[in-house]
């Protein structure tokens, strides 16, 4: 079969399951299992088109994803499987499908396979089979393979393994049709299902029957549950997992009888005899049904990973790279920021007043709204743009596959603090929120590594600290804004780094852990998936800012403004215990009350420290608001005009990038007070002191949590908090003092 | 036979073996951790007779294999356990 003859494409995604299918009708549950970077992510969007999210390194997909849909009236439920290439018990993506396949019992599962890769991919399929659950091969990728030169028998891998085969091209969405009508007809008639028992030689079949037969003669309620013969195989490789969870011990099976000759034959471990029967198999398998060119071409990726991953281009082009997409973040997203901006402060805001005005509510009421609701999270949610072009950039980098690169150039240099490479990808995306970036160490196979990799992504300077470092940014250093934050990244790192040495040498005695992952090959992400998973990670930023932002705007007003009529902000609950600690704070710099209480409200999210800011300072210049509030229409008429500028605006940056733009023009004055009201009170150094502090201090009451759930105690973050605080407060006082007195910007 | 951390970049060599750990050198996190690598390198494709090429090997750092039709990127230190015999071409 060529690619071509794949015809038939799949135009839109499946319909969602209707209500009226409420009849009585089973859900057919069909897992996706897979080797990581299959595209198994991809077919599984390209059918059921869920928000899934598809990265380009292995084990982005750690969480479980479902997907309900009807499919030639049947309902069929789509779970995808974390990608794994075995189903030995050794990481946690490894757990996941091995439990959820075998407790779950899907009445399907589908691997997909890389055509490009058969023999590896068949390693996984060879496990699968052995669970007794009825398999449907997806062959996916078939066109590159066929770019290749490969031919695949389909026929006779069919033949051999007993299972339907579907060739697909998930990114073309070819196949798809035929792979989920398989899928019905198998339900539908399962006696067309013949799957062949892959037969490991004599001496191991053999003892496992020996196994099985034991297993069933001691419990027989262990068939209904678990497939039989995989237990026996589980029992004879020793695996912890399967012997505590059964409480069995492999005595009372008699596994050693079975298996001593075959330890003898073979001077191995059980497991490694198993692991070297299986990979026998997919070797063989790929031998017959395989047929591929002797020439080999470099091809492109190969070419690019020349330079990629150079040893003197290296680092300097991921830092380039950095440093580029930065400057693209804010060039394109400054504009619409402004227009964002303007028009919460403008048209929002008047029609809110104009709203509470006319249901006449008291004075604090509309306080609360305009002063507490709206500024609060409108001055976050001017920096949407921000969140979503970086969001974008960090997307693409992982799509494309250079983010795994980073992986390796870095990876020495990880060394040195203990880690290696793996754990920089958790770094990178602690880069947009260290929340996921948290949940994403759990791709790491130990603890030690966890633990400290979870440790240093605080100090990777995640989204929410951008809205502060552009307020800062903005006021005082325009005509630097580029490199003034690319500083502030850099800090971060070079900063993870020493903290690294530090705990490697206390915390976490021992040695490195060894390093191996795969590199996917380059691609071009399609601009579809680079929606979707830029949506996927700006709105848990957009979510924050409509729950917790919103919760902690309206406390954050009451705190300003009880005990009830208090004439000045300064004497409000807020503003009582900020300055308490403002002392603290004075050597660094900015020890008033409004500073001190803005960073103490940015620990439940650091985007609030903006927040809180603009309600202190503009408070006090806020009444300059005009008068002339101008017609409902024509403020309509001027957002979609405005926000056509600004589009414009942001458009031409894009291909001005090289100068300086957006951040260093002089429209400043247009935004809110809050950047003029900071100039008054802040100096250019006291400013950087306080970005640099607002950088290192705790970790967020999210990060908290997220730390928690992950380890199961308070002690890492325990940690983090203890030396974050003492970090941000010697590194904002080295900043302040030292450039005080080199007579720097005082 | 050599270390695989000691073939140079384009130069295809065969794997013969993979060295244990040494009884000196600690495992902190479970008791058979040698185990848990070699089955976890076994699991994407290095075992032994699987013929590999290596892409980089800058010397330092971790190197860059190919093995079947994926990029397979090992740590330095996993390597020097890898013995191989090198093809001659």
């Amino acid at each position: 079969m060529s690619a071509e003859s794949i015809s038939e494409v799949m135009r839109d995604p499946v319909r969602p399951a209707a209500a009226s299918l409420s009849e009585e009708k089973r859900t057919i549950t069909v897992a996706v299992a897979g080797n990581p970077n299959s595209g198994k992510s991809t077919l599984i969007n390209a059918i059921a088109g869920t928000r899934l999210h598809v990265g380009n390194w292995p084990g982005v997909t750690v969480e479980k994803k479902e997907a309900l849909f009807e499919y030639e009236v049947k309902l069929i439920k789509l779970v995808d499987l974390p990608g794994t290439y075995s189903l030995s018990p050794y990481t946690q993506e490894e757990i996941i499908t091995r439990d959820y396949l075998v407790h779950e019992m899907p009445d399907v599962i589908i691997d997909v396979m890389d055509a490009t890769n058969l023999e590896r991919n068949l390693y996984l399929t060879v496990q699968l089979l052995e669970l007794d659950i009825p398999v449907i091969m997806a062959l996916n990728m078939y066109d590159e393979a066929e770019k290749k030169g490969y031919t695949i028998d389909s026929n006779m891998m069919e033949e051999m393994l007993g299972v339907k085969i579907v060739p697909t091209i998930a990114t073309r969405k070819a196949g798809l049709h035929d792979l989920l009508k398989a899928v019905v007809k198998l339900v539908d008639d399962p006696s067309s299902h013949h799957p062949k028992k892959l037969n490991y030689g004599e001496d191991i079949e053999s003892a496992v029957s020996a196994v099985e037969k034991q297993l069933k003669d001691s419990y027989p309620s262990l068939a209904e549950k678990y497939p039989l013969r995989w237990l026996a195989f589980k029992f004879m490789e020793e695996d912890e997992h399967v012997q505590s969870e059964l409480k069995i011990s492999g005595d009372v099976l008699l596994i050693e009888d079975a298996v001593r000759h075959l330890k003898k034959a073979h001077e191995e471990d059980m497991e490694s005899i198993m692991a070297d029967a299986r990979y026998a198999q997919a070797a063989g398998l790929t031998r017959e049904v395989l047929k591929r060119p002797e020439l080999r071409k470099t091809d492109l990726t190969e070419k690019i990973d020349r330079i990629a991953l150079n040893r003197f281009l290296g680092i300097p082009l991921f830092l380039a790279a950095m440093w580029f997409m930065f400057k693209l973040t804010f060039d394109v997203s400054k504009p619409l920021g402004d227009w964002m901006n303007a028009l919460t402060f403008g048209p929002f805001k008047r029609w809110a007043e104009a709203l509470v005005g006319l249901i006449h509510a008291p004075a604090w009421m509309s306080s609360l709204v305009t002063d507490g609701v709206i500024a609060g999270v409108g001055s976050v949610l001017v920096f949407v743009p921000v969140i979503f072009a970086m969001m974008f950039f960090i997307t693409f980098l992982e799509g494309s596959g250079y983010m795994a690169r980073a992986a390796f150039v870095m990876d020495r240099a990880m060394h040195s603090i203990g880690l290696h490479g793996k754990s920089f990808i958790p770094m990178l995306l602690g880069f947009g929120c260290n929340v996921p970036a948290i949940y994403a160490t759990r791709t790491l196979e130990n603890q030690r590594d966890k633990a400290l990799t979870a440790l240093l992504i605080p100090l990777m300077s995640c989204g929410a600290r951008l809205p502060v470092y552009v307020v800062f940014i903005g006021a005082f250093f325009p005509a630097y804004a580029g490199t003034v934050l690319w500083s502030l990244y850099v800090m971060g790192i070079a900063l993870a780094i020493v903290m690294g040495l530090i705990f490697k040498r206390t915390l976490f005695k021992g040695e490195a852990p060894m390093f191996i992952m795969e590199l996917p090959p380059y691609r071009l992400p399609s601009f579809k998936s680079l929606m979707i998973h830029t949506w996927e990670k700006g709105k848990h930023f957009l979510i924050k800012a409509g729950t917790y932002i919103l919760a902690v705007s309206i406390l954050v007003w009451f705190l300003l403004n009880l005990p009830w009529g208090v004439e000045s902000k300064k004497d409000s609950y807020l503003g009582q215990v900020g300055q308490v600690v403002a002392p603290v704070l004075k050597p660094l710099g900015f020890g008033s009350w409004e500073a001190a209480s803005s960073l103490m409200a940015g620990v439940i999210a650091k985007e609030i420290v903006v927040g809180t800011m603009g309600e202190i300072y503009v408070k006090k210049t806020g009444e300059e608001q005009s008068a002339v509030k101008p017609a409902f229409t024509a403020d309509l008429i001027e957002i979609g005009t405005s926000f056509t500028t600004a589009l414009r605006n942001s458009a031409e940056n894009v291909f001005s990038t090289f100068g300086i733009s957006s951040l260093s023009t002089k429209e400043d004055e247009k935004r809110s007070g809050l950047k003029s009201v900071l100039r008054t009170t802040f100096t250019p150094l006291s400013a950087y002191a306080f970005i640099v502090f607002v950088l290192l201090y705790m970790p967020c009451v999210v990060v908290a949590i997220a730390m928690r759930q992950e380890f199961g105690t308070w002690k890492w973050f325990g940690i983090s908090f203890a030396y974050q605080m003492a970090l941000a407060w010697l590194m904002a006082f080295v900043i302040y003092q030292g450039g005080t007195l080199l007579g720097i910007g005082g | 036979m050599l270390p695989l951390g000691l073939l140079a970049s384009g130069e295809q060599a065969e794997i013969m073996g993979i060295r244990e750990r040494k009884e000196s050198e600690p495992c902190e996190c479970s008791k058979n951790k040698h185990r848990d690598e070699q089955c976890r390198i076994e699991g994407m494709g290095i075992r032994i007779g699987k013929r590999i090429e290596m892409l980089t090997n800058e010397g330092r750092g971790p190197l860059l294999l190919k093995v079947d039709e994926s990029r397979i990127a090992v740590g330095r230190g996993m390597a020097m356990k890898i013995l191989v015999r090198r093809n001659e071409i």
